[in-house]
């Protein structure tokens, strides 16, 4: 009845490209807006600027995607141990960012993200 | 439009959407666990695995913690480059395992223990790599 763990990592995988494509619309609609938010007031007159992008929307549908499989795969693991796995979604957010959005991704981000790949192969084995 | 370093007020504010993530993150796993013997092998399954889901009371109340960290989440990425903003978010990768060893009774072993740590150590990491990094004008 228990899943492989080889199912779950693969949904997780889904869920971190999913919601790695909604970071990066979201992250580009807000880019493409000048906003110097320092009031509460600001906020939503920013956010209501925001939800009129186009790209939210796209982001929005991956974000949709992206928690679908999140909760079947919830219903099926630890939150723990998916959670752990589900941080790999932060070398792709570093991969994208650098490739797409062009932040700069240095060494030392780098050796981070390698070492948070290392911790989520112990938390893999330590599902098996 | 320059673009800021992470100041005291920013970080305070993505703890707590850290800890915002977390509730919700509790709130979906407890509306997911009714439906936790059902497949979706096929579209009509999935459709019962959604409906099951959508019954509890704890997946709305996760919407609504959606919806919030959603405005404070763009609303603190409209100052920090994304890959600085994803990683200080990391907070959740304690608060997460605490919370479901207390609230839903799972178990930690040392091994996962050991890899929660190098998770911990590798986004320490990520972090102090923006300071120097940041474009200063976007």
């Amino acid at each position: 009845m228990k899943p492989s763990i080889f199912l779950i990592i693969s949904l997780i995988v889904l869920t971190s490209i999913c919601d790695t494509i909604s970071q990066l619309f979201l992250k580009s609609a807000i880019n493409s807006l000048e906003a110097n938010i320092n009031s509460i007031k600001k906020v939503f007159a920013f956010i209501i600027r925001l939800i009129l992008v186009r790209r939210i929307w796209i982001g929005l549908i991956f974000s949709c995607l992206s928690l679908f499989v999140w909760l079947f795969v919830l219903s099926k693991a630890d939150l723990n141990l998916a959670f752990s796995i589900d941080s790999m979604h932060y070398i792709f957010i570093a991969f994208a960012s650098s490739l797409i959005l062009k932040e700069r991704v240095g060494l030392k981000r780098w050796l981070g993200t390698v070492l948070i790949v290392v911790g989520i192969a112990l938390v893999t084995l330590s599902g098996l | 439009m320059a673009k800021g370093g992470v100041t005291l007020k920013i970080l305070s504010i993505l703890v707590f959407s850290d800890v915002l993530e977390t509730f919700t993150n509790f709130c979906f796993k407890k509306g997911a666990l009714p439906a936790s013997a059902l497949q979706i092998s096929n579209p009509a399954e999935a459709f019962v695995f959604v409906k099951t889901v959508l019954l509890s009371w704890f997946l709305w109340v996760g919407f609504l913690s959606v919806l919030a960290t959603f405005i404070i989440w763009s609303t603190v990425l409209s100052k920090i480059d994304l890959s600085v903003a994803v990683p200080i978010a990391s907070f959740s990768y304690i608060l997460v395992p605490l919370a479901s060893i207390f609230f839903l009774h799972e178990k930690i072993t040392a091994l996962r223990w050991a890899g929660i740590f190098f998770i911990l150590a590798g986004v320490i990491f990520v972090s102090l790599s923006t300071k120097k990094n940041e474009s200063p004008v976007r």
